[in-house]
């Protein structure tokens, strides 16, 4: 299809740095319990150095799995590659149409139907209602929820709103997606149908990147592993061995 | 410059679904939907007329459509400033996950309150050409100069606002008073000849609110075209406003994600 177009994120040296002045409270309450607080840790709000110097390139096909604890810049690093977080320093090229899947429920009208939804969640994606309509029936037939596709989302549980969202997602295509912990929703029926789309969505020499705890998840869908420990990147390889270096990083007890 | 209002241009059918589906909510499940638009500002100017027009001894023919003139165009105004300056807030969910042009979430505020604008005017019209049909006439094609005006005005506005209320959340609240301020030295339901007879010309020469208003009111309610300083004092402040939300935008855009 786009054979000239090489898709690509390339980053180098990034930082990036929340700034301390939006996180700081400065309503009266807060100033009292700071002073009365004993704690001097609390006084002071630094800003926050989120990634820390990181050094990665993926290429056109990659399958790359992100791993590290809560908090450990798995979800900054792909919000930095979405275009959502100006980075502070380095150079951050992404070639291609990014697609991200970071709140599924994001851009869903509780009073609106599942069919109306397609539509709205395709608009919000810069996508125009002429081609949402040509996509619908593909969409609807791999969401699978029967009659209720005519229910108003507002009837759905959360389930059958992550297999909604999951199926116009990944229907629509792009050439880059970034996933953040998304996996894990939806009942083990549906998992195995999405792993099957994820993985045929790759085939078509897409990249995508994952964020999840899932190892299972990791190592059947990605080929590479980052993994990131308070805002640094500590390893770049194999899967498996991403794996391995996050348990031992982490002082996890290895399964085996 | 160019790139940016091409992104925003890209994106139209999602800022123009999110004001439709504004203006949806906001009727849904009423049983005169709509029409709440066309009946509200009407039912305001009925009593506010009849109060005025014996408190000020004026002729309640003419002074209602100027009650209601400036009814409309206010609630314009306040939706856009008051309710304008929540645009990121409110949107932050899509902020945080699309990487959209801000802009477009001050524009969707603009597109809904300028078909609530023209859903209300609708009743202006029919009143004036009923009561005074001697005022109908080729000047009234300029009334419709007024929705591109406003829009261009409230675009920057709002956006402006936006930033500001983004990153200090008092604004909002502060916002609600200098309106009342605002209203209260403009002629939105006081004539102009009042301030003019008070020695206040000043609140009139130099108010974009009055020159807005006289886009309605010259052909509606004098027959006249609006004049010439009329327009350059609407587009004057549109291009001022819009020059600075430009500058702002350019500096503090990327961060605004921070502070939501």
């Amino acid at each position: 299809m786009r054979m000239n177009k090489i898709n690509q994120i390339n980053v180098k040296n990034v930082n990036l740095h929340y700034a301390a002045a939006a996180y700081k409270e400065r309503s009266l309450k807060s100033l009292m319990a700071n002073i009365f607080s004993k704690k001097e840790t609390n006084n002071h709000v630094a800003d926050i150095h989120a990634l820390k110097n990181i050094n990665v390139q993926i290429v056109s096909g990659e399958r790359v799995g992100l791993l590290g604890h809560n908090g450990a810049g798995k979800s900054t690093f792909l919000k930095t590659v979405a275009g959502l977080y100006p980075i502070s320093s380095g150079e951050l090229k992404v070639q291609g149409q990014v697609r991200s899947l970071f709140d599924l429920s994001l851009g869903f009208e509780p009073d609106a139907t599942g069919r109306e939804n397609i539509l709205y969640r395709g608009l919000l994606l810069g996508l125009s209602p002429k081609f949402m309509r040509e996509k619908i029936d593909e969409i609807v037939e791999f969401a699978d929820l029967g009659e209720f596709i005519d229910y108003p989302i507002k009837t759905y549980s959360a389930g059958m709103q992550v297999r909604l969202a999951f199926a116009i997602s990944t229907t629509v295509g792009g050439d880059i997606l970034l996933l953040d912990e998304v996996i894990g929703a939806g009942d083990a029926n549906f998992m195995a149908k999405a792993k099957v789309r994820i993985s045929s969505l790759i085939e078509k020499a897409e990249i995508l990147v994952l964020a999840s705890h899932d190892f299972g998840a990791l190592q059947s869908i990605c080929t590479r592993g980052l993994v990131f420990h308070h805002g640094e990147l500590l390893f770049d390889g194999e899967i498996t061995d991403a794996i391995a270096e996050y348990k031992k990083i982490n002082g996890l007890a290895d399964a085996n | 410059m160019f790139s940016y209002f091409s992104r925003v241009w890209a994106a139209r059918y999602f800022w123009v679904h999110l004001a439709l589906a504004d203006l949806r909510s906001r009727w849904r499940r009423s049983f005169f939907g709509v029409t709440w638009s066309i009946i509200q500002p009407l039912g305001m100017t009925v009593l506010l007329t009849l109060v005025f027009s014996k408190l000020f001894n004026t002729d309640v023919l003419t002074y209602a459509p100027y009650v209601l003139s400036g009814i409309v165009v206010w609630e314009f105004i306040s939706a856009n400033t008051i309710g304008g300056s929540l645009s990121f807030v409110q949107a932050d969910a899509y902020i945080k996950q699309c990487n959209h042009p801000l802009a477009i979430y001050t524009l969707r505020t603009v597109l809904g309150s300028s078909i609530v604008l023209m859903l209300a005017s609708v009743s202006l019209y029919l009143w004036v050409a009923i009561m005074m049909p001697q005022n109908f006439g080729w000047s009234w094609l300029a009334t419709l100069t007024i929705f591109p005006v406003v829009a261009l005005i409230a675009w920057p506005v709002s956006t402006l606002l936006s930033y500001i209320s983004t990153r200090f959340r008092d604004v909002p609240h502060a916002l609600g008073l200098v309106m009342q301020s605002l209203w209260f030295v403009s002629p939105v339901y006081f004539e102009a000849k009042m301030f003019q007879n008070g020695g206040l010309h000043a609140l009139v020469d130099y108010n974009p609110i009055y020159h807005i208003l006289q886009l309605f009111r010259a052909p509606l309610l004098q027959g006249e075209w609006p004049t010439l300083s009329n327009y350059a004092f609407s587009l004057g402040t549109a291009l001022f406003f819009g020059l600075i939300a430009i500058y702002v935008g350019y500096k503090a855009e990327r961060k605004v994600i921070f502070y939501l």
